[in-house]
């Protein structure tokens, strides 16, 4: 398939570049790696001169990318210069559980963003709506830290219904894992049901003034079958960019709630290596951020084309 | 009560000067107005606790830790509080410091110099088997000495530095040999570099041994996910009788001081550590709590580059220093009431603390400050080649950090209010420590003091040629009286040479004082004995200080 081949091919470049330009960036940063490995006592010239070596951080930048480029084709990514793990390994743990809280804070607010949407835009400038408008905006002016940390006080705190802070994995006790999981994803939610429901109020009014929905109240259709099989799929286009552009974002782990909520997800992972000037694991984290940004965009533009038929069938309409 | 030392080492093992964290601010007392006796509580560290009962056997507690420790070995392992309180669970330190100051032995069974001070004997118990069944023999020390602790690239390399080689005397005995003499030694062996690890199983593990942690501690590791948890299992075949208590030990880093008082309200953690003055108040407060606190050495302090113009001038640095006033600078890190304004690395508690010291120290004089300044402003000949009438200008580094940009700001306020001119930066840590090692700095925020013996720590902060001189000020009576501290083991000698020397060194000005560091590790009531330890012999321990704790005494009655 051409599309896509040429989306494989945009890949490789776009990680190309990316982890050059990581690359680049990272050893710009003040501060010797070699120093923060050693931390200030040891950081004698000799020994600082030694690990250096060893690093190889007095090769020239090019050389040392492409000896990492060599690698890392292999699937070697290298060893943290901090914690000496393999970084490949590191980003294997810490992947799941991010992936594992975004989704999750992805499901939660579609799931209340959808109905509250629809409805909204269903009774446009009614009691609810309003209350749902007022509500939604209230709750976008809350940052993520402080919902997490409002959401502690009550359910950890006051009602002692979930733990404040701690991960189980998935694998050692489902249950644990979910309780552990559920505040850091209510707190991303939050934001996000927020603005997925503004977005789709909106579109959704837009689309409720059609003629082809007045066609369909006039055949006598109830009124769900309108909203969700007639209304919701032409309204979510808007939404669908943006939940694509989330999902992208969701592997760079959301440091904050991460650090908050003590989830060894990347986000922290990636914090802690920049300030610890780990350079080979900002480097391999980066890499996997790019790579998902990609790849999720490029699902994101096939999904389009099934949501749309104008777009499936765009390219053969101009040929003829 | 043994309320002592703190250990606040942020990179290295030792260092005198520890690092300014994000948010990890000293704090001090209120002093001044409040003295009534019936309002005023005294500054420093406080202990509650609830009726302590008889040792129970078992059960399993979560320790709630501020930070994350990058590896758990020896030489690759930055250990700082957070890292030693988990170690002291996995290892046991050859030798470690009594309330006096004195170094004791712990796991080791004794410690013996030669004559001049250069060579220091070692004799291990005999028994002792690491977790792994490896026992812990002269062979071992000599492994982990030559193949870990000395290797190229070894964050100990520099501590153990005196020390030419190690040397196997019989199966439990090994002698240190010192280039130099050195009454501290000992000391080296209080941390990191006395922590015996498994030679065979860290060879057998190679590059991955810092995961996989085994010592001759009470608890033996058994799981670690990194930025979660760490799970430490009961050590059946324990070298001490009768210990430890507990079955199991979970340590969880979290990192936010807010969310981890929130998990040991809701119950999620039994036990939390923290060295913020802010949590300590708060955690003061809860119920149900008891709170194990001490005051440590580890101090607030501005750092001035004493070969950098205007600051490389004595007056403009004395000037700068009489400007401020501690009790304001303590009350931005809010530590007002909770700790008593530093004037040297050594907190009140400490042995080494010095009451002259502590009285000669001067702040708070504006008018003088003012006078000193403008002498220097008027100087003809003035360092920094301005001419005579322009007002000193000067640039002050801080990490970016809300209590540290107040913090930035107040000291900005003193300094202008005698006619400096300051421009603040917000500098990110790593490149703050690395301009501090380069010398490439004019005034920077910091931390000084660590518990420990003063002498490494002091020849570490003014000797040359040192990587931790970062004020670059050096003294030929301070080099005197280092070399006299370093072959001396009377403790009183000791305590006068420690004192004459921190009066040299304030005399110049190359740093200037906030408050002290109060540390604390907060228990759920169930939990017991934090502070109870004793040295094998029966010496009474030093209860939790830097909030590390040893885990082996511990007992929880749930």
């Amino acid at each position: 398939m051409p599309l896509v081949l040429r989306r494989a091919v945009a890949l490789v470049v776009t990680l190309l570049v990316v982890s050059f330009l990581t690359f680049g960036l990272t050893s710009l940063l003040p501060g010797d790696p070699a120093v923060q490995i050693l931390g200030a006592e040891a950081a004698t010239e000799e020994n600082v001169a030694a690990v250096r070596e060893e690093l190889r951080l007095d090769d020239p930048l090019l050389a040392r990318y492409v000896h990492w480029l060599g690698d890392a084709v292999t699937g070697d990514l290298g060893r943290s210069y901090r914690t000496n793990q393999p970084v490949a390994e590191a980003i294997a743990e810490r992947l799941p559980v991010t992936l594992e809280i975004g989704l999750l804070a992805l499901a939660i607010a579609l799931a209340v963003a959808v109905p509250l949407g629809t409805f909204s835009a269903f009774r446009a400038g009614g009691l609810a709506d309003r209350v749902i408008t007022s509500t939604t905006f209230g709750v976008l002016a809350v940052p993520s830290f402080m919902m997490a940390i409002l959401l502690i006080l009550v359910f950890a705190e006051t009602l002692r219904w979930l733990p404040a802070t701690g991960w189980t994995r998935l694998t050692d006790d489902p249950v644990e894992n979910l309780r552990g999981a559920l505040l850091p994803a209510l707190s991303l939610a939050m934001g996000e049901l927020a603005v997925y429901t503004r977005l789709l109020r909106s579109d959704m009014i837009t689309t409720l003034q059609q003629d082809s929905i007045t066609m369909a109240r006039a055949k006598g259709l109830p009124t769900w079958r309108i909203l969700f099989r007639h209304a919701l799929r032409p309204s979510s286009f808007s939404l669908m960019t943006v939940v694509g552009v989330q999902i992208g974002t969701i592997v760079g782990g959301a440091v904050i709630v991460e650090t908050l909520f003590a989830v060894p997800g990347v986000g922290r992972l990636l914090v802690d290596s920049i300030s610890q000037r780990d350079l080979m694991m900002v480097q391999g984290v980066a890499l996997v951020i790019a790579a998902s940004v990609v790849v999720v965009n490029f699902a994101v533009d096939l999904l389009y084309s099934l949501l749309d038929p104008r777009i499936r069938h765009g390219r053969a309409a101009t040929a003829r | 009560m043994g309320l002592r030392r703190t250990r606040r080492p942020r990179l290295a093992a030792r260092m005198l000067w520890a690092l300014v964290a994000a948010g990890l601010v000293a704090a001090g007392c209120g002093g001044g107005g409040d003295d009534d006796a019936d309002a005023a509580e005294p500054t420093g560290a406080r202990t509650e606790k609830s009726e302590q009962g008889d040792p129970v056997y078992g059960g399993s507690i979560t320790v709630g830790l501020e930070a994350e420790t990058n590896s758990w070995l020896p030489g690759e392992a930055n250990f700082a509080n957070a890292g030693i309180t988990v170690a002291l669970a996995i290892y046991d330190p050859l030798m470690r410091r009594d309330a006096d100051g004195v170094v004791r032995p712990y796991l080791a069974e004794s410690m013996e110099p030669n004559e001049d001070l250069t060579e220091w004997t070692l004799k291990l118990r005999p028994g002792v088997t690491f977790h792994d069944g490896t026992p812990l023999d002269a062979q071992a020390l000599k492994t982990i000495f030559d193949d870990y602790l000395k290797a190229p690239g070894s964050n100990l390399a520099a501590d153990l530095e005196d020390v030419e080689e190690m040397v196997i005397v019989d199966d439990l005995t090994v002698t240190y040999r010192l280039s130099r003499p050195n009454s501290a030694f000992p000391d080296s062996l209080t941390l990191a570099a006395g922590y015996p690890f498994s030679p065979t199983a860290a060879a057998a593990a190679g590059e991955d041994a810092g995961a996989h942690p085994v010592g001759t501690g009470p608890f033996m590791f058994e799981s670690w996910e990194r930025d979660s948890q760490l799970v430490v299992k009961r050590n059946p075949n324990y070298w001490q009788e009768g210990l430890p208590y507990l079955d199991e030990i979970v340590f969880r880093p979290i990192p936010d001081e807010d969310t981890r008082v929130s998990s040991l309200t809701s119950g999620d953690i039994d036990v939390l550590q923290t060295l913020r003055q802010a949590t300590v108040a708060k955690v003061r407060e809860l119920d149900g709590v008891d709170t194990y606190e001490q005051l440590g050495n580890n101090t607030g302090v501005n750092i001035f580059n004493t070969t950098a113009p205007p600051l490389d001038d004595v007056r403009v640095r004395k000037a700068l220093a009489l400007a401020i006033e501690r009790d304001d600078v303590i009350e931005v890190l809010g530590g007002t009431g909770l700790v008593p304004p530093s004037s040297q690395p050594f907190g009140q508690d400490d042995p080494y603390f010095s009451e002259a010291v502590d009285e000669a120290w001067q702040d708070g004089d504006p008018e003088t400050a003012r006078e000193l300044l403008e002498e220097y402003v008027n100087d003809p000949n003035r360092s920094d080649g301005k001419a005579p009438g322009e007002p000193v200008s000067f640039r002050y580094d801080c990490p970016p950090d809300p209590t540290l940009n107040e913090l930035s700001q107040l000291y900005q306020a003193f300094w202008e209010a005698i006619g400096a001119e300051v421009e603040l930066r917000q500098v990110e840590q790593a490149t703050h420590v690395s301009e501090a090692i380069a010398g490439d700095y004019q005034a920077k925020c910091f931390r000084m003091g660590v518990d420990r013996d003063p002498y490494p720590n002091l020849k570490g902060a003014f000797t040359e040629g040192s990587s931790t001189n970062f004020t670059r000020f050096t003294h030929p009576d301070i080099d005197a009286a280092l070399e006299q501290l370093a072959a001396s083991t009377d403790v009183e000698e000791r305590k006068q040479l420690v004192e004459d020397i921190m009066l040299t060194v304030n005399e110049h000005y190359p740093i200037t004082y906030s408050g002290s560091t109060l540390a604390a590790v907060a228990v759920q009531e169930h939990v017991k004995n934090l502070d109870g330890w004793t040295f094998p012999d029966g010496t009474p321990g030093t209860g939790v200080p830097g909030a590390t704790v040893m885990w082996g005494h511990v007992w929880t009655t749930e």
